[in-house]
């Protein structure tokens, strides 16, 4: 009873955000106090809903084969019928478990972070479409349902992004995502459309039928093309290389944001496409290659590029990219259990380490380079804590969160190729070097004279602790309670460790963290001296391989070039065009207002002149049907 | 689309001789009037466009307002008026009619009664 | 004789008299809004009771086929009630504080709402113009029933003057018909177009002439904007839905089944003159600075929009007209409401009066902006869906250039709406905040408002709702 009313009101999810998107952005978007209430209590309540359609799914028969289908006729134009509803199987019930969750942590730590801010209302208002829309992409039933919450929350980011609308670089880095995801989007459209047109339908769990069957008779060459044109979707939303170039600069938004959207949620909607659709990429090789190989090397390009970096944030966004490169390594390799399991772990810890680098950035009065920090240790012990397990949970040590699903990761990597297993390990040992590299830099050391930190206030303080607990066992949650028997493609997957594999990368871990402690806190080694010697390398990685500059220049010589020809057509026949029209509905619109002078002989007079007008084509027309028929009259 | 079929030689039809009819019954009195229009001679005195009453000189101004208990009344009367216009035939025919017939009589009365009700009530039929 | 058939117009004929009763029986001094609850309550058993009457068979029939109950009719009906509760609903503070004669108001409200019913049902000329007249001259007396407002009188004398001249045309037009069909059916006329000659062609142009001037078609509009000005706000509502939902639905029936093959006559004319309203109307609609003379055009190229739809000439079209019409009641409950409120409390409907409502009352600025937005079709509110049906309806008839000139046209009229938008959001200035009065809200309103919020937002987003009630309303229009 209970398990079937929670799943028939599955789609109340996404809806009450919204609502409260609505509430707050027509009535109390002035009231910050107000807002943020509304925002937080329809989270709960869809937070509430998520537990209880996770309960059921857990109980009840449903599982990936056999999900929770309930959807309405949208609209209907000609043949076309597209349906909304809600599909919940134990995927979608993990991605809002872990939405709603970390939305409503980050809305009650952003509580806090912007109570001095005067558009707070306006950012709860965005927070809360946000969640709206990610909950609404997650339980889509089919491909238009899926794109159009796609593309809001694509419209979210740019929003909130761009929340300091008054900093330019926040103008440009909202822009900046919005355009680069674009493209991104562009491609899964056409693949949309490629499947409409070819199938008919939209549907996942049609499709899921009728993929196999027209691969079976035709081959998956048409496939590897739409499924690559599906794929550039989540390469741009999960910022893949090469169009990863948006995350890092989508940090100049509040930090929530960034915890929220640049890390823990939306980003992974990429990966979660790749996921829900994986019926037509596991079926074809080749996509499932590109897949695999393009997430490894992001995640090892990334986590290179993390190395040299200064601000906090920045670290940390461009560990997201490599994190989500694990993600997509995973699916390409073919353990859709890994992927997912991961994304959970990851969307806990990540946001986490970014509600803490907003905890810290708070308190050093917006500085954001770390080496201009140091010694926070003492002044915000609890931070201090919530970073450290922040820090060891992804840089996969035992018995934290990323150990399991970084494990997992491997184990699927290796299991399928090895060179794609070397990078993933490397990758690991990088990236517990660069976080440690974080927290020593941000903690340890001495305060600098005069460093104004102190401990953040309680609205910000819980969450910390929520997601730090939450790092720290769900990793174990998951695999005890046994992950891959509830999320997984085709078979159901053992969780079980590979203990070689595991050890490698846990000893590959520690000793990055040692050495991290050696030259960062210890000071063996002079960290200048050694950027020295390696020279290139040190300068690429630090201006992040140029990718800016390259594309930069792209845009000088072909974009500008075409936009300086499309400028000055625009400017000198289409603005004539328009202005010419704009000047033309000014002077009729004069006219007419003038015939209408308020005095009824006029009215009148208009009206019988209508009337003999018309009644004259009739007569015309009457002749001419008779002139033709050949009759006299 | 299909054509339009028409009865084969035929453009106005019977109304094409009426309104022939109404044509020359126009021209007549115009062609009357525009002779006139043309030879009269034209002087023009004070007295001449004074506004004609009966030779009497008019007293006052001419824009009178009528007391509206006027219309009210007539407009009253127009009640008992229809109610006669429709009880006529159907007592003529009252026999043919039957249960019915009686019926709906009772209900038309009774709303044109309503229209009775509302006017004396609203001070209608008294003269004030 | 069936008289479940003409059930609705019965039961709103008497509750019309009871309405009157219940005005001849309350001292003058006391409120009369119980007298309006006792119409709405009428009218949503009425409402209820039309659902019942859908059908899938054999359509009942009265009066020997001249009044037909079809489930298009039926769904129109059901338009009317639905304006008119609505209306009478957020209307009840503004009857109250500025109108004389309270408990006429209302019985007139439901006599000109019996005369649209008829008109939904009517099957012949003769019906027609019984319910036309008694809508249409209810109209005349609502216009005016402000009577302190010069304005109020002016509105009504000037829509006499000119609706009689319309009602002249027509009727000479329909006996024009007669003459040369021999006949007042619908079906009849049909069956001896054959007979037609010029003078029955000129009939017929007479009689879209009467329909145009419903519609207030361009030239036949001119009428329009000062009524609309002139009128009680909540009257102007109802000849912004109302009147033209009924001249819609009549006028369908009389095109489709009276000379449906004059098709080739009147085809190219609603086209051009479809064209001619979506550009006037809009066009003339941006210098308004007044709201309900803003609106007034507004509703000029919404008639223009809907001709669209009966430009395709076919169930599709028709569909889309029927979800037009009910979707521009919601939006114009929600935007007249609004200016009900505005009227009473700010005592005028410029765009003076709505500046900073957004601060005042932010219902009110809310609700005034979906609707408008509904009106410019702006996904996701049921505009844009109303709007997808009725120019994909036109270009499968190959009409590409009608659908062309709509979808510029509805790209002009957001400048207009938005303007009002933005009247209501930005910011006041000093000496504007000191003439910005607050405003008061009553529960009716924010009931009406929020129904029609609800309405044009879930019509928007699920369409297929109305699209089915459409669905069965055109099934057994053709026969």
């Amino acid at each position: 009873m209970f398990s079937d009313f929670m799943l028939t009101h599955a789609w109340l999810i996404p809806l009450l955000p919204a609502l409260a998107f609505l509430w707050i952005g027509f009535f109390t978007r002035l009231h910050k106090k107000r807002s943020a209430a509304i925002a937080i209590t329809m989270s709960s309540l869809s937070f509430l809903l998520a537990c209880g359609v996770t309960w059921a799914v857990l109980s009840g028969p449903i599982t990936m084969e056999t999900p929770f289908v309930q959807k309405t006729l949208w609209f209907e134009i000609g043949s076309v019928r597209i349906f909304m509803g809600s599909l919940v199987d134990p995927l979608t019930a993990m991605m809002l478990m872990v939405v709603t969750m970390v939305s409503l942590l980050v809305q009650i730590y952003s509580v806090g972070y912007m109570a001095h801010d005067p558009g707070a209302g306006r950012f709860f208002a965005f927070l809360s479409l946000f969640a709206a829309s990610m909950l609404g992409l997650v339980i889509a039933v089919n491909f238009a349902q899926l794109y159009v919450f796609w593309e809001l929350v694509g419209l979210c980011s740019y929003l909130l992004i761009g929340f300091y609308y008054d900093k330019v670089s926040a103008r440009e880095a909202a822009k900046k995502a919005f355009i680069t995801t674009r493209i991104g989007d562009f491609g899964l459209l056409l693949g949309i459309l490629l499947l409409q047109i070819t199938f008919g339908t939209l549907d996942f769990q049609e499709l899921k039928v009728l993929v196999p069957a027209y691969i079976w008779i035709s081959g998956t060459s048409f496939m590897t093309i739409v499924g690559l044109l599906l794929f550039i979707g989540p390469i741009g939303k999960s910022g893949q290389f090469p169009l990863h170039v948006w995350l890092p600069d989508a940090m100049e938004g509040p930090t929530p944001v960034s915890a929220l959207i640049h890390a823990a949620t939306m980003v992974v909607a990429g990966v979660y496409l790749v996921g829900r659709a994986y019926f037509i990429f596991s079926a074809l090789p080749v996509v499932m290659n590109v897949i695999a190989w393009l997430g490894g090397f992001t995640a090892f390009f990334a986590a290179t590029i993390a190395l040299t970096q200064r601000p906090i944030k920045r670290i940390l966004a461009y560990s997201t990219i490599s994190q989500l490169g694990y993600m997509m390594l995973a699916l390409g390799v073919g353990s859709l259990t890994a992927s997912m399991f991961h994304l959970m772990t990851h969307a806990f810890f990540k946001a986490l380490l970014f509600l803490c680098a907003g905890a810290v950035i708070e308190a050093m009065q917006d500085e954001a380079d770390i080496f201009k920090m140091g010694g926070l240790r003492k002044k915000m012990p609890v931070t201090f804590a919530a970073m450290t397990i922040g820090v060891l949970a992804i840089s996969g040590l035992p018995p934290f969160a990323g150990f399991f699903s970084k494990d997992e990761i491997l184990g699927a990597a290796a299991a399928v190729s090895t060179p794609l297993y070397l990078l993933g390990t490397l990758t690991a040992f990088l990236t517990a070097f660069y976080m440690a590299r974080l927290l020593f830099v941000t903690f340890f050391g001495e305060a600098s004279p005069g460093c104004p930190a102190t401990e953040t206030n309680a609205f910000m303080r819980w969450p910390l602790i929520v997601l730090a607990v939450l790092s720290c066992v769900s990793g174990l949650w998951g695999h005890f309670a046994g992950f891959g028997e509830w999320v997984y493609f085709g078979a159901a997957e053992e969780t079980g460790i590979d203990w070689v594999i595991a050890g490698t990368s846990t000893v590959l871990s520690l000793v990055a963290i040692g050495l991290a402690y050696e030259i960062y806190v210890a000071k063996r080694w002079s960290a200048y001296e050694i950027s020295q010697r390696f020279g290139v390398l040190y300068t690429l990685s630090f201006n992040k391989y140029y990718i800016d500059e390259f594309y930069t220049l792209l845009r000088r010589t072909f974009c500008d070039g075409l936009g300086r020809i499309l400028y000055w057509i625009d400017l000198h026949v289409i603005d004539g065009i328009v202005n010419g029209l704009a000047r033309l509905v000014g002077v009729l619109s004069t006219i007419f207002t003038f015939l209408q002078n308020g005095q009824v002989q006029r009215y009148v007079a208009v009206f019988y002149g209508g009337v003999i007008v018309l009644v004259a084509y009739s007569l015309f027309y009457a002749y001419k049907v008779l002139t033709l028929l050949g009759g006299a009259f | 689309m299909q054509v339009i079929i028409f009865r084969k030689g035929i453009f106005m039809g019977d109304f094409g001789g009426l309104g022939i009819f109404f044509a020359i019954a126009l021209i007549f009195p115009v062609m009357a009037l525009i002779p006139a229009f043309l030879l009269q001679p034209r002087q023009p005195t004070k007295e001449k466009g004074i506004p004609y009453e009966c030779g009497v000189d008019t007293v006052g101004k001419t824009y009178v307002q009528y007391r509206i208990g006027y219309f009210l009344y007539a407009l009253i009367f127009v009640v008992f008026d229809i109610e006669t216009v429709f009880l006529y035939p159907w007592a003529v025919r009252f026999g043919q009619l039957g249960l019915f017939a009686l019926l709906e009589m009772f209900v038309f009365v009774g709303i044109l009664a309503m229209g009775l009700w509302y006017a004396w009530k609203k001070g209608a039929l008294s003269w004030k | 004789m069936n008289f479940l058939a003409i059930g609705t117009e019965i039961a709103i004929a008497l509750l019309m008299l009871i309405v009157l009763a219940a005005d001849l029986l309350l001292p003058k001094d006391v409120s009369h809004r119980r007298i309006g609850v006792i119409s709405m309550v009428g009218l949503a058993v009425i409402l209820v009771y039309t659902f019942g009457q859908y059908h899938i068979g054999a359509s009942p029939t009265f009066f020997g086929g001249l009044f037909f109950v079809d489930n298009y009719a039926l769904f129109f009906k059901q338009l009317f009630i639905i304006g008119m509760l609505f209306t009478i609903l957020f209307s009840l503070e503004y009857t109250e504080k500025l109108l004389r004669y309270r408990g006429e108001f209302y019985v007139l409200l439901l006599s000109a709402l019996l005369g649209m019913c008829v008109m939904a049902s009517a099957n012949d000329f003769i019906t027609t113009f019984v319910g036309l007249e008694l809508m249409t001259v209810s109209f005349y007396i609502l216009v005016g029933a402000r009577m302190t407002s010069e304005d109020s009188s002016e509105a009504a004398v000037k829509y006499l003057i000119v609706g009689a001249a319309s009602t002249a045309v027509m009727l000479y037009g329909m006996s024009l018909v007669y003459g040369a069909a021999g006949s007042l059916v619908f079906s009849e006329v049909c069956r001896n177009i054959h007979l037609f000659y010029a003078a029955g062609l000129a009939g017929v142009i007479m009689v879209i002439i009467g329909f145009f001037f419903k519609l207030s078609v361009i030239p036949f509009h001119m009428w329009a904007p000062d009524v609309y000005q002139g009128a009680p706000t909540p009257v102007t509502a109802l000849l912004a839905m109302g009147s033209k939902a009924a001249g819609i639905a009549v006028f369908m029936r009389i095109l489709y089944t009276a000379f449906p093959i004059l098709g080739n006559f009147w085809l190219p004319l609603l086209a051009g003159f479809a064209a001619l309203c979506m550009i006037g109307g809009n066009i003339m609609a941006i210098r308004q600075t007044d709201i309900k003379r803003m609106l007034a055009y507004s509703s000029i190229a919404q008639a223009g929009y809907m001709m669209v739809g009966m430009a395709a000439a076919d169930l599709a079209g028709m569909k889309a007209v029927l979800f037009y019409a009910m979707l521009y009641v919601f939006a114009n409950l929600g935007a007249f409401a609004v200016l009900t409120v505005i009227d009473t409390e700010r005592g005028g409907t410029s765009r003076r009066d709505i500046t900073g409502l957004a601060q005042a009352a932010p219902l009110l600025a809310a609700v005034m902006t979906i609707s408008l937005l509904s009106m410019a079709g702006i996904p996701p509110t049921a505009g844009f869906a109303g709007k997808l049906y009725l120019f994909t309806a036109v270009v499968e008839r190959g009409y590409l250039w009608l659908a062309f000139v709509g979808f510029v046209m509805s790209m002009i009229s957001v400048y207009y709406y938005l303007m009002v938008a933005k009247a209501m959001y930005r910011d006041l200035t000093p000496e504007e905040a000191e003439y910005a009065a607050p405003v008061y809200v009553p529960l009716t309103v924010r009931a009406a408002v929020l129904v029609s919020v609800f309405a044009t937002l879930g019509l928007g987003i699920c369409p297929e709702w109305l699209a089915s009630l459409t669905n069965a309303a055109v099934q057994t229009f053709m026969r």
